[in-house]
């Protein structure tokens, strides 16, 4: 047994040291800045502001992609926060999953703002967050969406973006 | 992050038309972008959904089981034999004998050969319903396999009392992926006999309505060795590459559309030792259908018809039979699984069996008359709930014989993969069902299913695509032991019972490390098995140690790889290490069998592959055991049979053709 214990303790420690490989949030920040793209805030002036809430490699892509990219003419810009609170005047709030516990606050905070939540965590759309993702059994990344309360934000998603949602609420 | 140049491709393309078009079709392509990075080939294997463990898909790193998956691709580069060189790869497996040199499996330092490993083809469970056992060496066709997928651990809650320690499940290639024709053939050949020769035909074509044939045959021997001496050297040397047999044939035809397959399978298999002869005929038929009415809700009924005559005996100079029985099995089941939510699966079924044993050589052998009938029923449940901390799988199987009573047996398992790691936590609790000879000659009239209680746990971690380790602990202990034995009752007589023993079982861990580039990989393990000090089966046990049982050894290491030298040949070299063995091969001055030590044997192979040499077309040449270690087959109880003599250095040569159909 000792070389079990041996062989499960190094496991555990290169499993701390090693970083995650097999999440592709490149596919994520894809559908994020369709998202982004293929929704209407009430507001179309000033630069768009995509916050990460937590840790996340979203927030990498995303960055990536706002040097190249813009939002229907908006300047992208993202940032990445531990703090709920500083989400400020954000259009687009990314929840990532190791800050899901948050959401319940970031709802609060943003309650009746055009301020899109959007969850890394499967099924928090049911919880109040406008978009939750979710890995399908084939693999394929999609997503869910709380209309309701996108349109008490007033935040508006075209039809075909809405075509795509595994449910809708 | 890993991203292979494709999907980069794909992404910068979505993220291009996104942009600049803002089209629907663009924002369709969404749908298809997957949520992992792209796999590598060693993901793609471990991806792959197997059913063998739950009924309900999950890939090989989520599943509620300790799995192995062989492809098709291992089996033809290693230059396997038969399905003996593909199991002794296999972390756990071994082989040994039971008598009248017939070999089966074992498993975990335990004899695994009586109703403790379920072995499946296409669907159909091949174990004889006497004794549920499952003879191997130069059976299956392992040029026609797909793909074999194994459960190193019980399977009682799914398939009942022939899986207490695992099950293996092959799926040959005609009914599963080949759409033409397939010929292949096989020669090993020592230097002084023949090792076997066999071929075999696959014709299957996929469409609208799927059907497939097999057809296979073939001529072996146990052995090789010329001066073989059994143990109480009752009769002179024998040359067992002319007086053993190993004759496989099987012809294996399916048909399906939608869901309505049947299948059947007719199976003999010729062995022996040197004075007995020993044959099995089998007939596997089932018809399932699988009636899909509605998304969530499938139901599936079953039908199966098993006709055998399996372990029949008799004497090789008269040809005369000493024991000759029919085995019989109308097997009817329904199934159903239903999704209840995306994440929570329900599958229950019923099932309902009569088993029939039938005296062929009318020696009344069943409480005076020469036939005997047992009736079963069973119950299993199974939940399975995928929740983002853990995948929990629990079920239960309950069975109900009118001979032998009944057995319950639960499972509980949570299973995970988070990004590169994945872990397994499994209990279960198996049983053996007595079998149609249990029964018949248990001491004193009556025999209990034998019943383990088995804790697995898993950790595995992908360092890189390419590479993939997991280490897996158990702790299997087994209760009410059925247990074979013989008395001599004079020079002319002995008696042969059952018996339940209080206990056996091992504890041990296994381990595996994977690394597959585009070009080569190689796959390594290591197993350890100690046997439990509790054990009370005295037939097992050797007066040296107590932490092994006799015919096993305690440490398993093996090496599997193969390498693309060019574009068409591939060089695969593989090895088996096996520490020391005991076996009881010698008399003491009263005349009794007393056991001795086996050296450690490295059984080193190596085998080329020279493939597409016309198109469709695969030669194959190699040598096993390159050092001529001639490991000998030890009995896995003190039964009074000597060890059967290692088959010498072995020349092996393959040919397979396929030629596929064009698609309509």
């Amino acid at each position: 047994m000792k070389f079990l214990k041996l062989t499960l303790a190094l496991m555990l420690a290169i499993t701390c040291t090693l970083k995650a490989q097999t999440t592709n949030f490149q596919a994520y920040s894809v559908f994020v800045f369709s998202i982004a793209k293929y929704s209407n805030w009430p507001s179309k002036e000033g630069e768009f502001k995509i916050v990460v809430v937590g840790k996340s490699k979203v927030y990498d892509e995303l960055s990536k992609v706002s040097t190249q990219k813009d939002i229907n003419g908006m300047k992208m810009v993202v940032t990445q926060t531990d703090e709920i609170s500083q989400i400020g005047d954000a259009n687009i709030v990314y929840v990532s999953d190791g800050k899901s516990n948050v959401l319940e606050d970031a709802l609060k905070i943003t309650q009746g703002k055009p301020i899109m939540i959007i969850t890394e965590r499967e099924g928090l759309f049911k919880k109040g967050a406008g978009f939750s993702f979710l890995v399908l059994d084939n693999s394929t990344l999609r997503f869910d969406i709380n209309n309701t309360e996108l349109e008490k934000r007033q935040i508006k998603i075209s039809k075909s973006l809405s075509t795509l949602a595994n449910s809708v609420i | 992050m890993y991203l292979k140049f494709p999907a980069l491709l794909t992404l910068i393309f979505l993220f291009a038309s996104l942009c600049s078009y803002g089209q629907d079709q663009e924002l369709d392509s969404l749908l298809k972008i997957s949520a992992f990075t792209q796999e590598s080939d060693l993901q793609k294997i471990l991806n792959q959904n197997v059913t063998v463990s739950s009924k309900k898909a999950l890939t090989t790193r989520e599943t509620p089981g300790i799995i192995s998956l062989i492809t098709a691709e291992e089996i033809e580069n290693s230059g396997a034999r038969d399905l003996v060189d593909v199991l002794r790869l296999v972390p756990g497996f071994d082989v040994a004998q039971d008598v009248q040199f017939v070999q089966g499996m074992g498993f975990r330092g335990n004899w695994a050969n009586e109703g403790k490993v379920l072995v499946m083809v296409d669907g159909q469970p091949y174990n004889d319903l006497l004794y549920q056992t499952t003879a191997i060496g130069n059976r299956f066709a392992v040029n026609m396999i797909q793909r074999i997928e194994i459960i190193r651990g019980p399977g009682s809650a799914v398939y009942g009392g022939s899986a207490e320690y695992g099950v293996i499940n092959i799926i040959t290639k005609a009914a599963d992926s080949l759409n033409g024709v397939l010929v292949s053939g096989t020669v090993g050949a020592h230097s002084d006999a023949l090792g076997r020769a066999n071929a075999g035909i696959a014709i299957a074509q996929k469409g609208n309505v799927n059907w497939d044939a097999t057809f296979y045959k073939g001529k072996g021997n146990m052995s090789n060795n010329g001066n073989y001496q059994d143990l109480y050297q009752s009769a002179e040397a024998q040359n067992l590459s002319k007086t053993t047999n190993a004759d496989p044939l099987n012809l294996n035809i399916g048909i399906s559309h939608k869901g309505l397959s049947i299948r059947t399978i007719y199976d003999e298999y010729k062995t022996g030792d040197p004075f007995l002869f020993v044959t099995y005929k089998n007939l596997f038929t089932n018809i399932r259908y699988d009636a899909k009415l509605s998304n969530k809700l499938t139901i599936t009924p079953e039908f199966r018809y098993t006709n055998q005559i399996p372990w029949t005996w008799g004497d090789r100079s008269t040809g005369e039979y000493i024991f000759k029985v029919r085995a019989e099995r109308m097997y009817g089941s329904i199934t159903s699984s239903y999704d209840i939510t995306r994440k929570i699966n329900l599958i229950a079924g019923a099932v309902y069996f009569t088993d029939h044993g039938t005296d062929l050589l009318n020696t009344k052998r069943y409480d005076g008359t020469d036939n005997i009938a047992l009736k079963n029923y069973a119950v299993f449940a199974q939940g399975l709930l995928k929740h983002r901390l853990a995948n929990v799988t629990a079920g239960f199987r309950y069975e109900k014989n009118n001979r032998y009573g009944d057995a319950f047996v639960p499972r509980l398992a949570l299973t995970k993969k988070i990004e590169n790691l994945h872990f397994k936590i499994l209990f279960s609790q198996a049983f053996r069902a007595p079998s149609i000879e249990n029964i018949n000659i248990a001491q004193g009239g009556s025999i209990k299913p034998e019943k383990s209680n088995v804790f697995e746990a898993e950790l595995g971690y992908q360092f890189t695509p390419e590479s993939v380790i997991s280490v897996n602990a158990f702790s299997l202990s087994t209760n009410n032991v059925i247990i074979y034995q013989s008395e001599t009752i004079s020079t002319t007589e002995t008696t042969e019972y059952y018996k339940n023993f209080d206990r056996s079982g091992t504890h041990g861990l296994e381990a595996q490390y994977s690394l597959r580039k585009k070009k080569w990989y190689v796959n390594a393990s290591y197993s350890f098995a100690r046997a439990n000090s509790n054990n009370t089966v005295d037939t097992y046990t050797i007066p040296q140690t107590s932490k092994q049982f006799v015919g096993f050894p305690t440490n398993k290491i093996t090496l599997n790889s193969s390498f693309q030298l060019t574009n068409k040949l591939h060089f695969s070299p593989s090895a088996i290490y096996a520490s020391k063995r005991y076996a009881y091969n010698a008399l003491d001055s009263n005349g009794d069998a007393i056991a001795n030590e086996l050296d450690p044997y490295l059984l080193a192979n190596g085998f080329f592959n020279y493939k597409n040499l016309v198109d469709g077309l695969t030669l194959g040449a190699g040598v096993y055991d390159i050092f001529n270690q001639r490991p000998a087959i030890p009995q896995a109880y003190n039964g009074g049979y000597a060890p059967i003599p290692g088959r010498s250095r072995e020349f092996v040569f393959k040919l397979t053709y396929q030629l596929n159909f064009k698609k309509s």
